[in-house]
C-alpha cells in the first residue's frame, strides 16, 4: 500500500477539499452499508491510501483523512472596527474526534488570580451540522431504535444551497486534530489577503511555517511508503505565497516524493477588476504566483474558469459562479476522479479485476504526463460531468456533446480550443460509466469503447493511459443542487427534461458516471504565454507599470528575471518548431 | 487634495481627526491588555464561536488571537509581537507603554503643543533612559560561572506573571537548569537547542526538565524493544526506503505502443536492484552495531528520512531500535545531547559517529508515542516536557515557559528598571516620564490598590535615594533586589527603544488616506 498525503491551502482549496472528503466519506459509508448497491461494495479502491487509522486516548479507534489543511484563523472579538470573518465557521479546529468529555473547564488550573472570560458569540450550527450532531448523540446513547429524524433531508439541502458561507458548513467528515491549521497574527480579513506579496510573511512569521511542516511530518512519519502529495492551493491571493514556501520546504525535506499540485481559484477571484491598476495588479499576481509554485512540484494543474456557469463543462449543470459551494463541487469531483488510479488495488500488471483497471501511482502518473521529451509539467484538467453513456460513446457519427471526447471540457482556464499536437500525452479516467439499459458497464466494455473512440478520433494524442473503475461518483447529502433537469437518478442523460423542479440535488441524483482527463498538450500555451507576457510587460520591461508593485512585494530584479526565465522555458518547450524559428526572426 | 482628484472615493481624515484616530486606537489596545499585566493581573479565557478554549495571560498570544482591523492598532500590535520575537517577553508592557505615551501626548496636544516638539522630547528622554539602563544593569556572569540564583530570579519574575506561584516556581527551576544545560562557554546561547514538548497527560505539576531528548514518535516495528539501556545512538539522514521513483517507469518505446503497459519482467528486475541497494545500506548499519555492541549494549538508529517495513524488519532482527522521520531540528539536538555526529551516508560509518545514552524508552498514549532519550553523557541540549490534563492548560504553560526561557537565556540583567522611572522626570519631557509610570500604576491597579497613594509612596522612597519597587500584596514600596525580583535588561531596552519610535511616528501623522480598501471591496 502506498500512502498519499493531501494538503489544502487557502479558502477555495479547502472548499474543494471539503467536497472531496465528503465523496470519500460517502464511498466508505456505501461500502459498509448492508443494503447498499453492489457497485459500491467491491470498489477495489483502497481507502487507506488517503486515510489513516488511529486511536484516541480513551482507546476509541478512528479513521480520518491523511490531511493538512491551512486556512485563516477564527478570531476573537475583543477589539475590532468592522465585521470579522472566520474561515472555520462553526466547527472547532481541533475536530470533534479527540475531544475530552467536558468542553468548558469549571476552574482554571494554572492561575490563582482572577479570570476574565471573553466569549465569541457561539456560531449557530446550520441544519446540516445540527443533524450530524444529533445523529452522533444518538449513536453515543445507543438508542437507535425508534429514532426519529427530526430534521428533514429536504430542509438540510435547501439550507445548504442558500446558506453555505464556510467550507466547514457542509463537511461531514471527522478530521484529525493535527489536520486543520489556522494561520494567526495576520490582522487582516480575507478580502485583503489577496496578493502574493501580502502572503510572503505569513509562512515564515512567528514560526508558523515550522508548525505547519511539523503537522505534515506527523502524517508522513506514520506512512510506510508515501507515493506522493496531493496538494490543492487557492492561488488567487496570499495563500499562493504560503503554499510556495510550504512547497519549497517539502521539496527540500521529501525530495523524492512527487507533488501533484492543483492550483485552483473560484470565479469570484476574477471579478471586481474595474480599473487599469487592478488589472495590472491581478496579472502580475497570476504570473508571479504561477512561476513561484511550478518549480517546487512535479506536475501542476491549473483549475478554475472565470465563468464556470457558462462554460461547456457545465452543459448539464446549473452553477452559480458566486457560490464557492457550487463551483468547488465540480472541481472536487474532477480531482476525485483523477485520484482514483492511485488507489486501485493492483492485481498484477496485465490482469484486470472486474471493478478497476489501469492502476498507476502518483509517480507513474506524473512521469507519464510531465516526464516526456518536452518535460511539460503543466497539465490541463478536462471533465465530463456526468459522463455520457457507453452507447453515446460508441456512436462515432455524433462528435457533438454526446460523445465522450466531445463531452470532456476543460476546467483549466486560458486553454486553446482546437490544437494539433502530435506529442500530446493523456491520462483518462472513466468511472461508473453506464452501459445499455442503464446498468453500470463492465470495465472491459468501457475499455473497448474508449479504445474504439480513439481509433476513430480525428486527432489522436501520441499516448493515452486509461484507468477505469465501475464505481460511480456518489452524491452525498451535503451537495449543492446543481444538476439540470436532463440528469437522471443515476446520472443518466435523459432525452426529455424531468418536469418539476429545474434544479436537482442530492435527493434526486444519487450517483453519476464521471470521466476526467489530464492532458499534457500545447493547448496550454495561451495560459503560459499570457503569464509570460504580463510579467514582461508589467514587471520586466523598462518603465513597466508594475515594477514598483513587485518591489513592494519584495522581489529583487534578478528574482523577477528568474521567474521570466522559468516561464519562457515552459513556453519554448511547447511551441511547435516551425513557429519557433519564425518567432526568433 | 490632489488625491481627491485622483480618486474621488478615497477617504481622507486630516490633522486632528487623524491624530485622534491614532491616539484612540492606541488607547483601545492598551485597555484590552492592561488588565493582564503583572502577577496580580487577570487571566483571559477565550471561548471561540465553536466552543474551543484558550487560556492566556501572555500579551503576545492574546494579540495574535485578536482580529484587529484598525491600521494604527495593527502597527502597534506588530511592534509588540516583534518585541516578543526578539526578547520573548514584554508584549503587554510595550502595548501599554505606547498607549500611555499617546495618552500623555493627547493632553499636551490639546493644550496646543505641536507634536514635533513632543517627539523631540521623546527622543531625548529615550536616550537618557537607555543610558541609565546601561548603568543599572547587573550582569549574570560573575567570573566563570553564571549565577544560577539571579538567573532563576529573572525567570521567576516573568513566569509568576503568567502562572500560579508553585507551578511558576517549578517552571523557574526547569528553565534556569535548561539555560545552564545548553550554555557553552564563549558561545552565544542557541535557543533552538531546547525542545519544548508537550504531552496531554496527568497534571501540570508533572512538568519537568529532561536532560536529553523527547521525540514525539516511536519505532514502527512490533519486535523492537520498548526500553533499552546503554544505547549507542546513530543519528543519520539516509533514505532506508526503496524508491521506485528513481526508475522511469514509462519509457519512450512503451509510449509508441499507443497505450501504456509496463514491461513486467523489466520492472521487477529494476525493483529488485533498487531493493538490494537499500538492503546494503541497512546491512552497513547492522555491521557497525555488531562491531561496537557487546552483550549489554543496545543500538538505536534515529533517521531523518524514511525507513520502510522491509528495512525495519532487518533492523529489528538485528536487535536495533529504529525511528524514522525525525524532526530536522532534533538531528542537531541529538548530537549535542548524546555526542557523535549526524551522518548523511552509510559509506563511512565509524564508531566515532555514534552518540550514547544511558536509557532510551518509549511511552505510549493512545496513538501518540514518545521516545525518551535520557541519561546522556554531556548534555548541551535538553527538553522541557510540559504535561497537563488538557490542551489549553498545556498551551498556556507552554506560552509562559517559552517566554521565560528566552528571557532567562539573555545574559544580562538589571535591577527593576521601572522603579527608576521617577528620576526621568527631571531628565526630559514630562510626557515620557509619566508614560513610564504606567507600568507601576497598572500593576497597582491590577492588584486592587489605590494608584495615587502608591505612586506618591514610591516617589517619596525614590527621592530618599533608594531603589524602590512595589509590593503588590501590601501596596508598600520595597527593595526589589531583596525580594528577588529582577527584570530582564534586553526586554526593557527593547520596550524603551521601540515604544517611542512608534508613538512618534503616529503623532506626526497629520493625514490619513484610506483608499485601497474601498477600491477593492465589491460595491
Amino acid at each position: 500500500m502506498r500512502e498519499i498525503v493531501t494538503i489544502q491551502v487557502g479558502g477555495f482549496a479547502n472548499f474543494i477539499g471539503s467536497h472531496f472528503w465528503n465523496f470519500q466519506d460517502e464511498l466508505l459509508g456505501l461500502a459498509s452499508d448492508p443494503e447498499g448497491d453492489s457497485v459500491f461494495k467491491n470498489q477495489c479502491l483502497n481507502m487507506d491510501v488517503l486515510y489513516r487509522s488511529g486511536e484516541t486516548h480513551q482507546g476509541v479507534l478512528t479513521y480520518s483523512p491523511r490531511l493538512v489543511s491551512v486556512d485563516f484563523q477564527e478570531a476573537y472579538k475583543f477589539y475590532q472596527l468592522g465585521p470579522y470573518l472566520r474561515s472555520l465557521g462553526s466547527i472547532s479546529s481541533r475536530g470533534t474526534l479527540y475531544n475530552e468529555a467536558s468542553s468548558v473547564p469549571s476552574d482554571v488550573v494554572t492561575w490563582k488570580g482572577s479570570v476574565s472570560t471573553q466569549a465569541s458569540e457561539p456560531h449557530k450550527k446550520n441544519l446540516f451540522l445540527q443533524s450530524l450532531y444529533e445523529e452522533e448523540q444518538e449513536n453515543l446513547t445507543h438508542k437507535r431504535n425508534g429514532f426519529q429524524r427530526e430534521i428533514e433531508d429536504k430542509d438540510i439541502v435547501e439550507c445548504l444551497d442558500n446558506g453555505v458561507q464556510f467550507w466547514t458548513d457542509f463537511s461531514k467528515v471527522h478530521y484529525h486534530p493535527q489536520s486543520l491549521y489556522e494561520l494567526s497574527g495576520l490582522w487582516m480579513d480575507v478580502q485583503e489577503f489577496d496578493n502574493y506579496g501580502i502572503g510572503r510573511d505569513a509562512f515564515s512569521g512567528s514560526f508558523q511555517g515550522e508548525d505547519i511542516c511539523e503537522r505534515l511530518r506527523f502524517f508522513v512519519e506514520e506512512c510506510d511508503h508515501v507515493q506522493g502529495f496531493q496538494f490543492i492551493v487557492d492561488d488567487s491571493g496570499g495563500f499562493s505565497a504560503v503554499a510556495a514556501d510550504f512547497l519549497e520546504n517539502i521539496a527540500d525535506e521529501y525530495t523524492n516524493t512527487p507533488v501533484l499540485l492543483y492550483a485552483a481559484r473560484s470565479p469570484t477571484s476574477y471579478m471586481n477588476l474595474r480599473s487599469r491598476k487592478q488589472t495590472v495588479f491581478r496579472h502580475l499576481h497570476d504570473s508571479v504566483s504561477f512561476s513561484r509554485l511550478a518549480p517546487f512540484c512535479k506536475l501542476i494543474v491549473p483549475v478554475g474558469l472565470p465563468s464556470l456557469s457558462t462554460s461547456k463543462a457545465s452543459t448539464f449543470l446549473r452553477i452559480e459562479d458566486e457560490k464557492a459551494y457550487h463551483c468547488s463541487a465540480v472541481y472536487a469531483a474532477a480531482v476525485h476522479s483523477a485520484s482514483l488510479p492511485f488507489r486501485m488495488e493492483p492485481v498484477g500488471p496485465t490482469a484486470d479485476s472486474f471493478a478497476v483497471s489501469g492502476a498507476v501511482d502518483v509517480n507513474g502518473f506524473v512521469q507519464m504526463l510531465a516526464g516526456q521529451t518536452r518535460q511539460n509539467m503543466v497539465s490541463i484538467l478536462d471533465v465530463a460531468m456526468p459522463a455520457p453513456p457507453l452507447t453515446g460513446i460508441i456512436s462515432m457519427e455524433t462528435q457533438g456533446e454526446q460523445s465522450l471526447l466531445g463531452s470532456l471540457q476543460p476546467l483549466t482556464p486560458e486553454v486553446a480550443d482546437k490544437v494539433e499536437d502530435f506529442q500530446a500525452v493523456e491520462s483518462m479516467i472513466v468511472h461508473g460509466a453506464l452501459g445499455s439499459g442503464g446498468h453500470h458497464a463492465s470495465v472491459s466494455a468501457v475499455k473497448d469503447s474508449v479504445n474504439a473512440v480513439y481509433e476513430h478520433a480525428t486527432s489522436r494524442p501520441m499516448f493515452c493511459h486509461l484507468s477505469v473503475a465501475r464505481c460511480p461518483l456518489p452524491i452525498p447529502l451535503p451537495f449543492p443542487s446543481i444538476f439540470g433537469n436532463l440528469v437522471g437518478q443515476h446520472g443518466e442523460l435523459l432525452d426529455s427534461p424531468i418536469s418539476g423542479s429545474k434544479l436537482r440535488g442530492s435527493l434526486d441524483v444519487h450517483s453519476i458516471p464521471m470521466a476526467a482527463r489530464l492532458r499534457s498538450s500545447n493547448a496550454i500555451l495561451p495560459f503560459l504565454q499570457n503569464r509570460l507576457g504580463s510579467l514582461r510587460k508589467f514587471g520586466i520591461e523598462r518603465g513597466a507599470l508594475g515594477a514598483e508593485l513587485l518591489r513592494s512585494w519584495r522581489f529583487e530584479k534578478d528574482e523577477i528575471d528568474d521567474m521570466g526565465e522559468t516561464l519562457s522555458k515552459m513556453v519554448t518547450a511547447l511551441v511547435p518548431n516551425d513557429e519557433l524559428s519564425s518567432d526568433s526572426d | 487634495m490632489s488625491l481627491r482628484v485622483l480618486n474621488p472615493n478615497a477617504e481622507v481624515l486630516n490633522k486632528s481627526a487623524a491624530l485622534h484616530m491614532n491616539i484612540n486606537a492606541a488607547k483601545g489596545l492598551q485597555d484590552v491588555l492592561k488588565t493582564n499585566l503583572g502577577p496580580k493581573g487577570t487571566i483571559k479565557m477565550l471561548v471561540g464561536g465553536a466552543g474551543d478554549i484558550k487560556l492566556t495571560k501572555d500579551g503576545n498570544t492574546l494579540l495574535k488571537e485578536m482580529q484587529i482591523q484598525n491600521p494604527t492598532a495593527i502597527m502597534i500590535a506588530r511592534t509588540a509581537v516583534a518585541q516578543d520575537d526578539i526578547s520573548g517577553d514584554g508584549t503587554t508592557s510595550t502595548v501599554i507603554f505606547i498607549g500611555e505615551l499617546m495618552k500623555q501626548s493627547e493632553r499636551y496636544i490639546d493644550e496646543g503643543m505641536h507634536p514635533r516638539v513632543l517627539v523631540d522630547g521623546f527622543e531625548i528622554a529615550k536616550r537618557a533612559t537607555l543610558q541609565f539602563l546601561e548603568k543599572f544593569k547587573t550582569p549574570v556572569v560573575m567570573g566563570d560561572e553564571p549565577d544560577k540564583e539571579i538567573l532563576k530570579m529573572v525567570a521567576r519574575t516573568t513566569v509568576r506573571t503568567k502562572l500560579y506561584e508553585s507551578l511558576a516556581d517549578q517552571l523557574t527551576d526547569i528553565v534556569a537548569n535548561a539555560v545552564l544545560c545548553i550554555r557553552k562557554p564563549e558561545e552565544a546561547i542557541d535557543l533552538f537547542m531546547v525542545e519544548i514538548m508537550h504531552m496531554r497527560h496527568k497534571f501540570d505539576v508533572d512538568t519537568r526538565l529532561v536532560e536529553g531528548l523527547v521525540l514525539d514518535h516511536g519505532s514502527r516495528h512490533p519486535d523492537m524493544k520498548r526500553r533499552a539501556e546503554n544505547c549507542y545512538i546513530l543519528t543519520c539522514n539516509v533514505s532506508l526506503e526503496y524508491d521506485k521513483r528513481t526508475n522511469n517507469v514509462v519509457s519512450t518505446s512503451e509510449i509508441n505502443a499507443g497505450f501504456f503497459y509496463s514491461n513486467a519482467e523489466q520492472r521487477e528486475a529494476m525493483v529488485a536492484a533498487e531493493r538490494r541497494q537499500v538492503d546494503e545500506r541497512v546491512k552497513k548499519i547492522i555491521e557497525l552495531k555488531n562491531k561496537v555492541c557487546s552483550d549489554n549494549d543496545n543500538f538505536v538508529v534515529i533517521n531523518q528520512k524514511g525507513i520502510d517495513p522491509p528495512s525495519l524488519d532487518l533492523l529489528a532482527r538485528a536487535g536495533i531500535i529504529a525511528l524514522r522521520r525525525a524532526k530536522r531540528r532534533n538531528m542537531e539536538r541529538l548530537v549535542l545531547a548524546c555526542g557523535g555526529e549526524a551522518v548523511n551516508s552509510v559509506d563511512d560509518l565509524t564508531p566515532d559517529c555514534l552518540g550514547w545514552a544511558g536509557l532510551v524508552y518509549e511511552h505510549v498514549l493512545g496513538e501518540e508515542k514518545y521516545t525518551f532519550v535520557e541519561q546522556v553523557k554531556n548534555p548541551h541540549s535538553c527538553t522541557i516536557l510540559i504535561k497537563g490534563p488538557n490542551d489549553h492548560t498545556i498551551a498556556q504553560i507552554k506560552d509562559a515557559g517559552a517566554g521565560a526561557f528566552e528571557v532567562a537565556a539573555r545574559q544580562y540583567l538589571v535591577n527593576e528598571v521601572k522603579k527608576t522611572v521617577q528620576g526621568r522626570a527631571q531628565l526630559g519631557v514630562e510626557a515620557f516620564a509619566d508614560a513610564l509610570l504606567v507600568v507601576p500604576k497598572t500593576l497597582a491597579e491590577n492588584a486592587g490598590l489605590d494608584t495615587q497613594d502608591v505612586i506618591i509612596a514610591l516617589k517619596a522612597e525614590h527621592d530618599r535615594g533608594n531603589v524602590v519597587g512595589l509590593n503588590q500584596h501590601s501596596g508598600d514600596p520595597f527593595d526589589p533586589q531583596m525580594e528577588g525580583i529582577f527584570d530582564n535588561y534586553s526586554v526593557k531596552r527593547q520596550i524603551i527603544n521601540s515604544g517611542p519610535v512608534i508613538a512618534s511616528q503616529l503623532l506626526l501623522v497629520d493625514e490619513v488616506i484610506r483608499a485601497g480598501r474601498n477600491m477593492r471591496k465589491p460595491t
